[in-house]
C-alpha cells in the first residue's frame, strides 16, 4: 500500500509518465472521455517536444474557438506517416480526442480524420 | 586568486594543456573498426515500441488497464524513482516534486536521453562512440584509451564527460561531470554534480540491453542500479535533428495544461 502511494505521488508530480511516453505526465488528459472536434486548420506546429493541431472549431452559438490537439513528438509522427504539411492551414478535419480535465479548449489526439471521414496519415 | 594558483600549478609543471590523442594507422584502424560491434537503427526504449500519434505508448496503457505497476522498472527507470535517496536526496527530490508542475525544459538531458520518449542512434567508430536522439541531444564517449580527465578539470555539463572501453562486445562507459539532471529537466533525478554513472550496453539478440549503476554518496544511501533496453521501432528511415522549442507545458492550479497559444497571430 505504502509502495503503490509513493509510485501515485511520484506519478502525481510528473516524474513518472505512466501512460504517455511524453515529456510531462498525461494526468492533464482525461483518458476516459473522448470528443471529437470538427474545424478548421490555423496551424499545424510540428514542434518539439510536441506537435500541435491550431484548429478553429464553430459552436452551436455560432462563436469560434481555437482548440490546441496535442500530438507526440515530431519523430513519432514521422514514423507513423505524418508530415510536416499532412495538416494545411485552411483545411477541415475532425480530431477525436482526450480533453483536457480543466475544461481549456485542448486535449491530445487520438485520430485525424478529412472532412468526408477519411483518414488521415495513421497511427499504426 | 584562483587565477593566482592556477599559474603557480602552470609553473610548477602541473598543468599540462590539453592534446589530442594519436591518430592510429589507418590499416589498424581499418582492422580494429572491423572488429567492433555494430548497432544499426533507432533504437527506442522496449516499453515504448508503438508509440501512437498521441504519444501514448500501448505497452504502457495494457499495463495500466491490468494494474500492473512493474513497467515502472524499465519505463524511465533511470529518474531515479528506484533509487534509495538519503536525507539530503529526499529533500531534493522533494524540492523536484514541488516545483514540476508546469515546469519547461530544454531537453532531456543525460540520463534521461537513454531512457526518454526519442529514438537513439549509436555511431561506433574505433576511437569514439557517438550517441545522439533527435532533439539535437549527443553524447561523445571517447575509447581511444584515455583517461577520464582531472578533478581539476572539472567541467559539469548536462551531458557529462564520457570515457568508454570495449569488454568484447560490451560497451563500458563510465560518466562523469553531469550537473545535477533535474536542474535541466524537472523529470530527471537529482543526482550531485559528483555522481558516476557506468553504463553496461551490449546487444542480446534483437534487443539492446544497459545495466546502469549509478554512485553518488552525497545523494544516495547506495549505488542505484536500474537496467534499460531498447528495441528497434518501425518507421524511423533517418535522424531528423528538431529544436525543442516549442514547450507549451502549464500548470493550471490543479494539472499540467497546455499554455495557450505561444504562435504570433
Amino acid at each position: 500500500m505504502k509502495k503503490f502511494a509513493i509510485v501515485a505521488a511520484v506519478a502525481g508530480f510528473g516524474l513518472l509518465a505512466p501512460v504517455s511516453q511524453a515529456h510531462h505526465s498525461n494526468a492533464m488528459f482525461d483518458t476516459s472521455r473522448e470528443v471529437t472536434m470538427r474545424g478548421m486548420v490555423r496551424e499545424f506546429q510540428w514542434t518539439n517536444p510536441h506537435a500541435y493541431i491550431q484548429m478553429v472549431v464553430t459552436g452551436a452559438d455560432g462563436r469560434e474557438v481555437e482548440w490546441s490537439m496535442e500530438m507526440g513528438a515530431p519523430m513519432y509522427l514521422y514514423a507513423r506517416g505524418w508530415r510536416p504539411r499532412t495538416l494545411r492551414p485552411g483545411s477541415i478535419i475532425n480530431v477525436r480526442a482526450h480533453p483536457l480535465r480543466s475544461g481549456e479548449p485542448g486535449g491530445v489526439v487520438v485520430d485525424v480524420t478529412d472532412a468526408d471521414g477519411k483518414a488521415i496519415g495513421t497511427n499504426q | 586568486m584562483r587565477w593566482a594558483a592556477i599559474a603557480a600549478l602552470a609553473l610548477a609543471g602541473t598543468i599540462a594543456p590539453a592534446s589530442a590523442q594519436e591518430p592510429m594507422d589507418q590499416t589498424a584502424r581499418t582492422q580494429v573498426f572491423a572488429e567492433l560491434p555494430y548497432w544499426p537503427g533507432y533504437w527506442v526504449s522496449e516499453y515504448t515500441i508503438g508509440t501512437t500519434i498521441g504519444g501514448a505508448a500501448p505497452a504502457l496503457a495494457e499495463a495500466r488497464e491490468r494494474g500492473d505497476t512493474s513497467f515502472f522498472r524499465n519505463f524511465m527507470s533511470l529518474n531515479g524513482g528506484g533509487a534509495s535517496w538519503n536525507e539530503e536526496g529526499r529533500a531534493r527530490m522533494a524540492e523536484v516534486r514541488a516545483t514540476a508542475q508546469g515546469r519547461k525544459a530544454d531537453g532531456w538531458g543525460f540520463p534521461m536521453m537513454m531512457n526518454a520518449a526519442t529514438p537513439i542512434v549509436f555511431a561506433i567508430t574505433p576511437e569514439l562512440v557517438i550517441i545522439t536522439n533527435s532533439y539535437g541531444e549527443t553524447r561523445h564517449i571517447y575509447t581511444d584509451g584515455r583517461p577520464m580527465p582531472d578533478e581539476l578539470d572539472m567541467w559539469p555539463t548536462v551531458y557529462g564527460t564520457s570515457v568508454g572501453r570495449w569488454e568484447g562486445d560490451t560497451l563500458v562507459i563510465e560518466t562523469r561531470m553531469v550537473t545535477t539532471p533535474s536542474d535541466f529537466f524537472h523529470g530527471a533525478p537529482p543526482y550531485s554534480e559528483d555522481a558516476v554513472y557506468e553504463e553496461r550496453l551490449r546487444l542480446e539478440g534483437d534487443r539492446l540491453v544497459g545495466d546502469y549503476t549509478v554512485t553518488d554518496p552525497a545523494r544516495l544511501s547506495e549505488p542505484f542500479h536500474t537496467q534499460v533496453s531498447w528495441l528497434r521501432d518501425e518507421g524511423f528511415d533517418r535522424m531528423i535533428q528538431i529544436d525543442w522549442d516549442n514547450d507549451r507545458t502549464s500548470f493550471d492550479g490543479e494539472f499540467n495544461t497546455i499554455e495557450a497559444l505561444a504562435v504570433e497571430d
